[in-house]
């Protein structure tokens, strides 16, 4: 017998996937469908030995599709989606605060003839006001049955889960008309329906009075700033001690196999290969914890709709929308993390455009590169015995990143992802505290799916780089300083060769096999820059980087000092984004055009910054 | 008098009369409930000419972006 399949529907933000964590906790995965924002979770649930499949279809207001999310919703439930089943049964889930908008749905939904349940949520909210829900009348004018339920709370699941086991009590919903109906007169049915089931308009006083703040003209901004500028220092310094421990963990577990092992190739693959590349993985999980907890806590609590009503306008300068604010600021610390939250874009177009630029956006890796090249190249002056010098060059990279990327996600608007189909709506659900639960369980999903499918390109895309600088093996003197020989070694490597190979490619930028060599290691995270000039120039860099910073000032000409600060302003340089877009865009094209036109950029600027500083030094 | 849905004040009552063009864009405003003959009230706007946010229907809030889609018509109503 094949297993039950229960899909779950609603409109959006109705309380659905609260449900659907309650009921299925961690037991779930997430489905992949190329444009989907809201791809659907697919779950399982236990009842009385039996197992049964439930899948999260993204919310929708209506079964005439605007977007692959809703086409999504629609297909899986006529049936024609191959990777999912027809579900057997549905839960259709109601807002109790947003009934005519659910029953407007439910009125095209009847017509698809499928044995269904109705959930009412936020069923407390109603009584708080004094309100009462007929939940008998509406029982007789659905067709189906309708339960109750505490969403918060969980009180009313148990029944449910009972539910499951007998699908036999899942009806099919009456068609409310047998002819064609208008919108219009759907929605005074809806209207009608409402009215006659719920006696209060719902009305939230205490949403009321927190929007005259969160939204004033004054405050408003004011409350927005402090928020954003908590939300990116957790994300930019709270993650820093979880991750220097993390990175002090697999320095151990490295250094504890290199000492148990006999020296050689298996230990240098099980060390630097494998150790190394886990390690890189899970250095990312901090920053995605913290960047998912903020996110789910400003979604759940209602305030992410009125910070996207806030900035909507500045994001429309550039062809964004509000909410594209988040995915790019917290992509200041990591573009991991932000081009993963840019799910939250409910446009598929716009969260394309987010995505792709989001690579520009100044993250954390390239601070050390950035404080290596600005230490040793531009003198530390103050500007009219005031201004650094250095920080204002540091802040100048910060900007022109930053603008870039605003600029050319305008050009993809006006390109690429022109127009939308879809009006641009904000909702504003009343204000809630979020629920413990559900944070723990969201936040825990979407770390799981980053190490499991992320996490395996990036571990597969650095073995590969570990690889490249370790084969073919050269022969060492003995006598060898250890920091000459991994000079020896790096130079003599496939990287080693590739780098010496392409460099013509990079020679009208002015670099040399060294500094081209450095932008190859650094595929693996900006930060190996260092390292990696660090093993070119036998400088010790593992107490700071003064005597590398030294070196560097001594050997590299200023123009192309310049000219590579110039490049990691816009290059791609990150395996891990690309396998994090390869993810998200579900196809390895839009990574590989991410990485053609940001190294285009790259390039550009480099080319220009090199010939500029020649003519003039 | 009709007139456009983004001209109105903060704070002006209006029922919806018509929409300037039938398109995908205005057929989601309708299937959102915002329906001919609907009372929708203004409460706020963003700054800068941003989205304005209107309530209307039995407990709806909706913020919408003006543009030239947003060719919804009123009625003002007192």
């Amino acid at each position: 017998m094949s297993k039950t399949t229960i899909a779950f529907v609603g409109t959006p933000n109705c309380g659905k996937s609260t449900l659907f964590n309650l009921l299925t906790g961690l037991h779930q995965k997430v489905g992949n469908f190329p444009g989907v924002t809201v791809e659907p979770a697919i779950g399982t649930l236990h009842v009385d030995n039996s197992e049964i499949q439930l899948i999260d279809l993204p919310g929708t207001y209506s079964l005439q599709p605007k977007s692959r999310d809703e086409e999504l919703t629609l297909s899986v439930l006529e049936g024609k989606e191959e990777s999912l089943p027809k579900p057997d049964g549905v839960v259709f889930v109601i807002d109790g605060t947003n009934v005519e908008k659910a029953l407007f749905l439910f009125s095209h939904f009847a017509e698809l003839q499928i044995p269904t349940i109705a959930i009412v949520t936020m069923i407390d909210a109603i009584k708080v006001q004094g309100g009462a829900l007929d939940d008998i009348t509406l029982e007789q004018q659905l067709g189906v049955p309708v339960l109750t339920i505490v969403g918060s709370k969980g009180i009313g699941v148990d029944e449910l889960k009972a539910q499951f086991s007998r699908l036999s009590e899942f009806s099919l919903p009456h068609v409310w008309s047998s002819e064609e109906l208008q919108t219009s007169e759907r929605y005074s049915m809806a209207r009608e329906l409402t009215n006659a089931v719920l006696n209060i308009h719902f009305y939230d006083k205490r949403t009321e009075r927190l929007d005259r703040i969160f939204l004033h003209p004054i405050l408003g901004p004011l409350v927005f700033l402090v928020v954003m500028a908590i939300f990116f220092q957790s994300i930019f310094t709270w993650s820093k001690p979880l991750m220097d421990g993390i990175d002090s963990i697999f320095q151990w577990t490295q250094d504890f196999v290199s000492s148990q092992l006999p020296a050689g190739l298996f230990q240098n693959f099980l060390t630097k290969g494998i150790i190394a590349g886990v390690g890189s993985v899970l250095l990312f999980l901090p920053q995605i914890l913290l960047l998912n907890f903020f996110i789910v806590v400003l979604e759940d609590c209602g305030y992410l709709s009125r910070a996207a009503f806030l900035v909507d306008r500045m994001m429309g300068v550039f062809g964004l929308q509000g909410r594209s604010f988040i995915p790019l600021l917290g992509s200041f610390a990591c573009a991991i993390p932000g081009i993963m939250s840019a799910r939250i874009i409910p446009s598929e177009k716009d969260r394309m455009a987010t995505m792709l630029v989001a690579p520009l956006m100044t993250c954390s890796a390239r601070l050390p590169v950035y404080a290596l090249l600005i230490s040793a190249f531009v003198p530390a002056v103050l500007l009219g015995g005031l201004f650094s010098l250095q920080a204002i060059v540091l802040g100048g990279l910060y900007v022109l990143a930053a603008f870039s990327g605003l600029v050319i996600a305008a050009v993809f608007k006006r390109t690429m992802f022109r127009g939308s189909k879809l009006p641009f709506l904000i909702e504003f659900p009343p204000y809630r505290i979020p629920t413990f639960r559900n944070l723990l369980i969201t936040v825990g999903n979407r770390s799981k799916e980053f190490v499991k499918s992320a996490g395996t390109i990036i571990l597969v895309l650095s073995i590969v780089l570990w690889a490249l600088t370790e084969f073919p093996q050269t022969s060492i003197p003995t006598g060898t300083s250890p920091i000459e020989a991994s000079r020896i070694q790096l130079e003599n490597s496939y990287a080693g060769q590739m780098g010496k190979l392409i460099q013509p490619i990079f020679a009208p930028l002015g670099f040399d096999w060294k500094l081209t060599i450095g932008v190859i290691g650094s595929f693996a995270a900006r930060e190996v820059f260092v390292s990696v000039m660090g093993q070119l120039y036998s400088a010790d860099v593992s107490e700071g980087d003064a005597p590398l910073r030294e070196i560097l000032a001594k050997t590299i000409p200023l123009p192309a000092a310049l000219s590579i600060l110039a490049f990691y302003v816009y290059a791609l340089q990150c395996i891990s984004t690309i396998a994090v877009l390869k993810r998200e865009t579900g196809s390895w094209k839009w990574p590989a055009f991410a990485f053609g036109y940001t190294f285009i950029l790259a390039y550009g600027l480099s080319f220009f910054v090199y010939r500029i500083t020649l003519m003039y030094y | 008098m009709m007139i456009n849905i983004a001209d109105l004040p903060v704070g002006a009552l209006a029922v919806i009369i018509g929409f300037g063009i039938a398109n995908e864009f205005t057929e989601r405003l309708q299937e959102l409930g915002l329906t001919v003959g609907t009372k929708i009230k203004i409460i706020r706007r963003a700054p800068f000419k941003g989205p304005f946010e209107i309530s209307y229907g039995h407990s709806s809030r909706l913020a919408v972006r003006p543009n030239e889609n947003t060719a919804i018509y009123v009625r003002q109503v007192e």
